[in-house]
């Protein structure tokens, strides 16, 4: 299935630029029920600096394990995965120096502030006090989170929560943003507010990979889409890219075209 | 390894669960607060209550009064009695209560008197009512009273003197020291709170910052940050070890004030004399922190293996359980424990609790149950470690 065959332009900007350098790779579970599982199948695919690179498929189609094998939460079965030049299995500590990762299912700790919270995540990751109050000041003007910096977090609406778990995650300033499904759950106030600033770390030139099942979302943000169904990659390219070698100019037909080819091969 | 990490770990631990009210609710008020008030209480209405009876003149039914006119006379002397004539249906008033008790004199009294035979009196009471009861109590003074007087003239008739009744003194004196009197009366009960404490104090927290934390969503978050999962089991657990010794120093002292307070308004507190020597704290606490170590382990151990707050909660009932179960045999009476015995965990811990307190240090029982808990609370924190290293346990829904 993987052999399905689109044209893809490497971005041949050079190889520091890879941020993120996924090859062969595979996960495999083994399930009490249904046995021996294959999550992702030898997945291959790079992401650039100042680039959102969207991993796009329905729900089960192996895009959380692929993110939390790039977060080092979990380990490859095969392939070779590297962050920023670190390897994902050999120096889990350095990737997760590189990352910052947010997904729909991260929570926040109630009983603490976001001055708190962002404070103790600054720590965990290693920085200096000094450091992370001028970061938080900065992080916190620009996210607009200054009226409730004090507020403890079970106080706090969605869209400051959400506000928060963004600021929490680039606290250490990570170069690579992880982002499983960031709206998944939120009002479309608030999943717009994320998107904007998704927008905006590529615009500082940070590199992130965005996973989401909503085509528009991707349509909308990606500059670079991966289309996974049931573990496998089988589309990537620009949306450009896409629409070239499809019939259709909508990236819901792309996918569905995709996935009907997918099947047929199978 | 970095004690830096470590310590982050266990201060925001230790600052969610301060946060938390139910904690505060659970450590402070309700052993603080709640049980000395409840003690205090029960004590005060006790003592009302006593205080009334006591006061309370008791009406006593006589029958057959005119056999035993000298003895009538002395119960009518007792200024809180009051002497009834024969009524048909004072067993039904006894019964109500109208009167409290029912004596009976036998018709031929002043003829055993004067014969020198023994005399039955019959005296009807309710032990279960307490005006009754304190009836029954100064009637009895009363008779031990006569019955003296009656052998003083019988003695004085023959000549003899009062010692005469007296041949033999024996004169009892108890060795035991302050220390192992306070020890036999607390080496009853204290092992066993001092367990149940433990654990019940480790529980909650124990619980909310493992599979709480999964529950929640926050686990992530840590697992990529640059700590590494040793030092947040440790974190973690010194945490749960921290808050588990606090709320069993503070239930302790609860229970202790609620004691103080409810046995002191009902009335004083008599035969205890608090002496435990410094040596005796020192091994006490030897011995404890193994435990709270052990439990605290063991329970986050459990906590990172439940997928959520209720499953936690389920695996350490039985647990809870089994600890309550081998507190409550340690404390039972005429239970010795043997050479490997001291390896059981908990169950050991409570031996040497009831052995110092006793006032005996058996230095290999110390040892044995000290390094028993300390291997087997490593074992937990290294199956702990383990388990948050599988991704199938931090990652099942």
């Amino acid at each position: 299935m993987t052999n399905y065959n689109l044209k893809l332009t490497v971005q041949k900007k050079g190889l520091k630029f890879k941020m993120i350098q996924v090859e062969g790779l595979t996960k495999v579970f083994h399930d009490k029920k249904r046995g021996k599982v294959v999550a992702v199948n030898n997945l291959k695919f790079n992401c650039q600096k100042g680039q959102i690179f969207g991993l796009l498929g329905p729900n089960g189609a192996g895009k959380t394990t692929t993110l939390r094998i790039l977060a080092t939460m979990i380990l490859p079965t095969k392939g070779k995965v590297k962050v920023n030049g670190f390897d994902v299995v050999k120096e889990p500590r350095e990737v997760r120096k590189q990352i910052g990762f947010l997904s729909s299912e991260t929570g926040l700790y109630d009983r603490f502030t976001p001055r708190e919270t962002v404070m103790f995540f600054g720590r965990i990751n290693g920085m200096e006090d000094k450091v992370i109050k001028k970061r938080t000041a900065e992080i916190f003007h620009s996210l607009d989170m200054e009226g409730f910096q004090d507020v403890r977090v079970n106080k706090l609406s969605t869209g400051m929560k959400q506000k928060l778990s963004i600021a929490r995650s680039i606290i250490h300033n990570p170069p690579v943003l992880i982002l499983d499904e960031p709206t998944v759950g939120l009002d479309i106030i608030t999943a717009r507010t994320v998107i904007e600033y998704v927008k905006n770390f590529r615009d500082q030139g940070k590199c992130i990979i965005y996973s989401t099942h909503i085509m528009q979302e991707a349509e909308k943000l990606c500059d670079m889409i991966a289309i996974i169904h049931q573990g496998n990659l089988i589309a990537q390219g620009t949306l450009t890219e896409l629409k070239k070698n499809s019939s259709f100019n909508d990236l819901e037909e792309i996918f569905f075209e995709l996935i009907n080819q997918g099947e047929k091969l199978e | 390894m970095s004690w830096k990490n470590i310590k982050l770990i266990f201060t925001k631990e230790l600052v969610g669960t301060i946060r938390d009210k139910r904690t505060i609710i659970a450590m402070i008020i309700i052993p603080l607060i709640f049980y000395p008030l409840l003690f205090a209480g029960i004590g005060y209405f006790s003592k009302v209550g006593s205080i009334k009876s006591e006061e309370a003149t008791s009406k006593i039914m006589i029958y057959g009064a005119e056999f035993a006119p000298q003895l009538v006379k002395h119960l009518q002397d007792y200024e809180k009695i009051e002497v009834l004539t024969i009524e048909d249906d004072s067993p039904a008033k006894l019964q109500n209560g109208d009167i409290q008790a029912v004596l009976m004199v036998p018709p031929d009294f002043k003829y055993k008197i004067e014969r020198e035979e023994p005399i039955k009196l019959i005296l009807k009471y309710d032990t279960t009512e307490a005006k009754s009861r304190i009836a029954q109590k100064r009637v009895n003074q009363i008779i031990e009273e006569y019955k003296s007087e009656i052998i003083l003239q019988r003695l004085s008739r023959l000549d003899l003197k009062e010692e005469f009744l007296t041949p033999l003194i024996l004169q009892e004196e108890n060795i035991a020291t302050a220390e192992k009197m306070t020890g036999s009366f607390l080496a009853l009960l204290l092992p066993y709170l001092i367990i149940i404490l433990i654990f019940a104090g480790a529980m909650h927290t124990a619980v909310d910052i493992t599979a709480g934390e999964k529950e929640r969503g926050t686990i992530a978050t840590l697992l990529v940050s640059q700590i590494s999962r040793l030092e947040i089991v440790l974190g973690k657990c010194f945490a749960v070890m921290l808050i588990s010794f606090t709320s069993m120093v503070l239930g302790l002292l609860g229970l202790a004030l609620a004691f103080l307070s409810g046995a002191s308004i009902a009335g004083g507190i008599e035969g205890v004399n608090f002496g435990i020597s410094i040596n005796t704290i020192f091994l006490l606490f030897l011995v404890l922190f193994p435990l709270v170590g052990l439990a605290s382990a063991v329970l986050v151990m459990v906590g990172i293996f439940a997928r959520n707050i209720r499953e936690a909660s389920s695996y350490i009932t039985p647990i809870y359980m089994l600890t309550v179960l081998l507190g409550i045999v340690s404390v039972s009476q005429g239970m010795e424990l043997t050479g490997n015995m001291f390896l059981v965990p908990v169950l050991n811990s409570s031996f040497v609790f009831k052995e110092l307190l006793m006032g005996k240090i058996y230095w290999d029982h110390i040892l044995t149950t000290f390094s028993a808990n300390i291997i087997i609370a490593g074992i937990a924190l290294f199956g702990a470690t383990r388990l948050f290293n599988k991704e199938e346990v931090l990652f099942r829904s």
